[in-house]
């Protein structure tokens, strides 16, 4: 086991080779230049040129790449061109913000989720599961910026019951966590579906049902318990899509979090900011990621016997 | 010779396959609903080219008569260009469409072939490839888009690129999968002997034994694809003006979100139903194809 | 001597005179109805303003956003303040003038002190502008040669030649005077260390920044709030619904067709007044076929401008037809022009040698409102008179580089200037000035801006200004399309604000008041 992890975090050095290169190349080659930004507009040529060596970025982009890789590998994933402030200082700030917000969603779109994929699969094939599917997709189904428009109509303007934007207080997470939850649900509710499908045609569940068991205790207590890895699964990986894909449900509710970071350092050419959080950013889903494959070993001996015969 | 009687027993299979998810398809109720949406959205498409004159109805602007509610002469209004909504979104449903389906359709072709190399040859290439894989997995779909787009500018073409990307990650990781447990099978290996060029071998062995997945992730991406050109639209670098994609539609509204929401609220509707009808039908055939679900 | 008082009091005058558009200023203390013992009246202790834009740099000569600048009016003062009636008052410097054509003195207030207590000298002065030179906003500077300390209140700034419109120069947020003393001790963030009458408290990036009271604070016109918070809200619709909420106390930029809703809300006051923002349609005028005066005449008079303004703000603003800010010294508006007319276009372009069109073009936008609706309809005008326009939308950062490199064809931009008309027409006219996207280059125009930068006879440099916009609209490198009002909501109740109209507001003396 232990192995399995070192090798899993070994791996990831190469992602983040890979990662930072096509960034820091894309940001390098995207057209805007980042000292005309930052100049008042009406900069002289002197005046760019001087905050082009004051950014560095008068060397070749090979030069600069190695300046900032070298950089990385003593733990500083440099300074940003726009705030003049440590990027990763910056990226740990916002990081509880969408750690927050991924929480709550993923939360949300559990609680929805699971209790209707069970009914869902408890009624298969009738109109009931016709409809809850249908329900549980209606949220993967539209633009989730557009869903956190409308929430923002009825329940801030009209209804006035939370804030419209913003970071303050719990209020304010409501309706994010929310047009992002609903987005998530529908994969989640899917597969509790199938996966409690699977269970419930076992044979020790008919068993249970011919023992006289309640149908009620025969899904809480033998179904749900053996449908619940894969269901783990599925929630561990949206959490850590949500970490890092929630720029749009952030915009529209000023959430100060990692997503709007980093789409507005691009549009600010703001390359040590988007190249170091994107990396954090990769870091992170491998972490999650890892960490949701020892849950899930811990839950299913099979795997984890198979993982310490590999190694 | 053996080869050609396992192939022609398989194509028989593969029919009877073919006939038996149809007819599992025919009986989920929302899949059906989808299809039929989804058909009434093709003829929309394609008939509203006929219908309506791209210069005048659909891109001609009357300043005048901006922004109307939806009333009989305009059955769901104007826009801030006095633009009629109704044409403007038949008359859009073929760039979602096309976009959709086109980027996803990219995403396959060099989805399929990078996994299939992948999975075939295994070593150097397959980490090289996995990678990478792994690497655009990682980032946010959108992120990926954003930047391609700021590399290459806004057209509907560097749209479908930009889109392409987050579409390929998931078919590397299917063909890949199911190459790898094909490869090493008793019939491909007397494919082989029998002197079939490599090509030959993964296009007639093994793409076939990875469709049913392929399948049902084309019919979903097509829907997030089609979310995501919106996203792009709203983050200002979606497809150029005055072409009137969805999601551009949806976002000029935004700014009249209170004044004329009906100019946000159609176009999102429009999405929302069409993705819905996607997903439907996705799930439809995923259960369709899912061999576990065979009674 | 004498002579350079009644030169700055001539400036002064010209300028209060013809800035008379409608400005709103109120001292914080006459209008207030309660007020306790200290004489402050009785108040919310926290003022929000909602922002559209993130607050990204504090450090005044690295930065150059409005949103910076105007979260550092709060806690930072300039030698000579710039009003929002167009004119320039005393406020670090208690006078100045002009000793002879290149020395400008100023007299600093002896009371002057920053908020860590230490006074502010002649010292501090030399200190920032030395320092401003080789920095970020050293254009803002041009012209400065050195700056002498003389003794502890007095300094001597040298110029390489007289200039109308130094002292403008002077007002610029950015060349704030900073602490030497800050500097030097090795204080972290020295830059926080300013004269305003709040100091700052707290920022917490993309959440909020705020501002607390100065206790140092040495003028007698302290701010009211207990602190001011700057919030930004990036989503216009959600700005404006957090003003109606409560949630924040003023909206900037709330968006044209939501203001009936804050117009009908009677908690709400709608402020609105003439702007000094201009967007225009430009040309490059160094790339085939653009170099064709004819041509981009003909262009001009396909535009329908009142649609513009229609489809752009809902009609709130003035459509005009010289490439000025409006308010601006010696706005000229009276030259026959380019109006919207389809025949003269189509009669232009036959004369420019295309009488079947037949161009095909690019038009560059910023990819935000209202560029994109602009975009639209001067497509669909274009498209009248035989020219093809395909809209590439960029972000910022993109249209700057692209016009800066000089490899657009056609773009639409902005600008707003409300103190200098150098910043308009060198900047954007001048033969390789780094803001002229145009690529413009006419030895005439560039010395009549030289003339109008330093011409001491006022009627002659009235005339001169006069007849170079004239030049600039004939010549028509850009076309003019809007100035934008101003227009701002906020609580009923508020109190001491002072509105800019190009959006460049003071906060520090504003209030709720109870």
């Amino acid at each position: 086991m232990f192995r399995y992890v070192l090798k899993r975090l070994v791996l990831m050095i190469p992602v983040i080779l890979v990662t930072s290169l096509l960034i820091y190349f894309a940001m390098s080659l995207t057209g805007g230049d980042p000292a005309v930004f930052l100049a008042p507009e009406n900069a002289t040529d002197a005046q760019i040129q001087q905050i082009r060596v004051d950014l560095g970025l008068t060397d070749s982009f090979p030069v600069r790449y190695l300046k900032y890789m070298a950089g990385m590998l003593h733990g500083d994933l440099g300074t940003s061109y726009v705030t003049k402030r440590d990027v990763f200082r910056t990226f740990i700030e916002r990081l509880p913000n969408t750690m927050q917000l991924a929480g709550a969603s993923v939360l949300i779109a559990t609680l929805i989720a699971l209790p209707l994929g069970i009914y869902t699969a408890i009624h298969e094939n009738t109109w009931k599961d016709t409809l809850g599917m249908i329900f549980a997709l209606f949220g993967v189904s539209m633009p989730n910026f557009w869903l956190g428009l409308m929430l923002i109509i009825v329940f801030s303007l009209k209804l006035k019951w939370f804030p419209s934007g913003g970071k303050s207080g719990p209020l304010s997470l409501v309706l994010p966590a929310l047009t992002v939850g609903l987005g998530l649900a529908a994969l989640i509710t899917r597969t509790t579906r199938s996966s409690m499908l699977d269970v419930i045609r076992q044979d020790y569940i008919r068993t249970a049902r011919a023992k006289g068991c309640s149908e009620k205790r025969v899904i809480r207590r033998h179904a749900l318990p053996n449908a619940l890895i894969p269901i783990i699964t599925v929630i561990g990986m949206q959490l850590s899509n949500v970490m890092t894909g929630s720029v749009l449900a952030e915009s529209v509710f000023s959430w100060p979090g990692i997503g709007r970071l980093i789409f507005e350092s691009i549009s600010k050419r703001d390359t040590p900011m988007v190249t170091g959080s994107i990396i954090m950013c990769s870091i992170l889903m491998v972490l999650i990621n890892l960490l949701v494959d020892i849950v899930y070993a811990f839950f299913d001996p099979r795997i984890k016997a198979q993982y310490t015969h590999k190694g | 010779m053996e080869a050609v009687k396992k192939q022609e027993e398989q194509a028989l299979k593969s029919r009877t396959l073919l006939q038996e998810t149809w007819r599992r398809l025919l009986k989920n109720k929302g899949a059906v609903v989808g299809m039929v949406f989804l058909l009434c959205l093709i003829a929309a498409a394609v008939l509203s080219g006929f219908i309506f004159d791209y210069d005048t109805q659909v891109i001609g602007q009357n300043i005048k008569e901006r922004l109307q509610w939806p009333s009989r002469e305009h059955i769901f209004g104007t826009d801030e260009l006095g633009r009629d909504i109704f044409i403007r979104l038949l008359y859009g449903a073929r760039y979602s469409l096309v976009i959709g389906c086109g980027s996803v359709f990219i995403g396959l072709v060099i989805g399929v072939i990078f996994g299939a190399l992948a999975g075939f040859y295994g070593g150097v290439i397959d980490q090289v490839v996995m990678r990478i894989n792994d690497m655009l997995y990682a980032v946010p779909n959108i992120m990926i888009a954003v930047v391609v787009v700021s590399l290459l500018g806004t057209s509907t073409f560097n749209l479908l690129l930009a889109l392409c990307v987050t579409c390929a990650t998931g078919f590397v990781r299917i063909t890949r999968a199911a190459v790898m447990t094909i490869r090493g099978q008793e019939y491909v290996e007397s494919a082989y002997a029998m002197g079939l060029p490599t090509w030959k071998v993964i296009a007639k062995h093994i793409i076939p034994n990875c469709l049913s997945p392929i399948i049902v992730q084309v019919t979903l991406l097509i829907g997030t694809t089609i979310i995501n050109a919106s996203s792009l639209s709203f983050l200002g670098i979606g497809v150029p003006s005055p072409a009137p994609e969805w999601g551009a539609m949806l976002s000029s509204g935004r700014s009249q979100i209170r004044n004329a929401p009906y100019i946000c609220v159609i176009p999102g509707l429009a999405i929302m139903f069409t993705v819905l009808a996607l997903n439907l039908l996705g799930d439809g055939l995923r259960d369709a194809l899912d061999p576990k679900l065979k009674k | 001597m004498k002579k350079a008082l009644t030169i700055a009091m001539a400036l002064l005058l010209a300028s209060s005179a013809l800035f008379a558009t409608g400005a709103k200023e109120q001292p914080a203390a006459a209008a207030a109805p309660a007020t306790d013992q200290s004489g402050i009246p009785a108040h919310k202790s926290d003022l929000i303003i909602g922002s559209a834009a993130d607050i990204n740099n504090l450090d005044l000569q690295k930065q150059q956003d409005q949103i910076n600048n105007i979260v550092l009016k709060t806690t930072h003062q300039t030698l000579v303040r710039f009003t929002n009636e167009g004119t320039f008052v005393p406020e670090l410097a208690t006078s100045w003038e002009y000793k002879d054509d290149t020395h400008l003195v100023f007299h600093l207030d002896p009371r002057a002190k920053f908020n860590d207590g230490t006074p502010l000298t002649a010292e501090d002065v030399k200190f920032t502008y030395d320092m401003a030179m080789n920095s970020y906003v050293s254009s803002a500077l041009a012209g400065l040669v050195s700056t002498t300390v003389v003794d502890e209140h007095t300094v001597e700034l040298e110029i390489e030649k007289y200039n109308n419109e130094f002292i403008a120069s002077i007002a610029s947020v950015p060349l704030s005077i900073q602490s030497k003393h800050a500097y030097e001790s090795g204080v972290k963030d020295p830059y926080y260390v300013g004269s305003g009458p709040y100091m700052f408290d707290e920022w917490v990036q993309g959440e909020y920044c705020r501002v607390k009271k100065n206790p140092n604070y040495w003028r007698d016109d302290p701010g009211v709030s207990d602190t001011i918070t700057f919030r930004p809200i990036i989503e216009d619709s959600s700005r404006v619904i957090a003003l109606q909420n409560g949630e924040i106390d003023v909206c900037v930029n709330p968006p044209i067709n939501e203001l009936s809703f804050l117009q009908d809300d009677k908690n709400i006051t709608v402020f609105e007044r003439a702007g000094s923002r201009l967007f225009y349609f430009a040309f490059n005028v160094s790339k085939a076929p653009w170099d064709n005066q004819k041509l981009r005449q003909a262009v001009a008079c396909a535009i329908d401008r009142d649609s513009v303004l229609q489809v752009a703000v809902d009609g709130k603003g003035t459509p005009q037809t010289t490439i000025l800010n409006r308010g601006l010294w010696g706005f000229y508006d009276e030259m026959p022009g380019f109006p919207y007319d389809v025949e003269r276009a189509k009669k232009l372009m036959a004369e420019a040698g295309y009488p079947n069109g037949g161009i095909k073009t690019t038009l560059l936008i910023a990819n935000s409102s209202p560029y994109t609706n602009i975009a639209q309809v001067v497509q669909a005008n274009l498209k009248v008179i035989g020219i093809d326009v395909e809209i590439q939308m960029v972000d910022d950062a993109t249209l700057k580089s692209t016009c800066k490199a000089g490899t657009q064809d056609l773009y639409l931009w902005r600008w707003n200037e409300d103190s200098k008309v150098d910043f308009v027409y060198r900047d954007l006219f001048y033969t390789g000035s780094g803001s002229n996207y145009h690529h413009y280059s006419n030895k005439r125009a560039d010395e009549l801006t030289d003339l109008v930068a330093t011409e001491k006879d006022q009627d002659k440099r009235m005339q001169d200004g006069i007849e170079l916009q004239k030049l600039l609209v004939e010549e028509c490198p850009q076309v003019p399309l809007y100035i934008a009002n101003l227009v701002i909501a906020y609580n009923k109740n508020l109190k001491g604000e002072r509105l800019f109209g190009g959006g460049n507001h003071d906060w520090s003396h504003a209030y709720i008041a109870k």
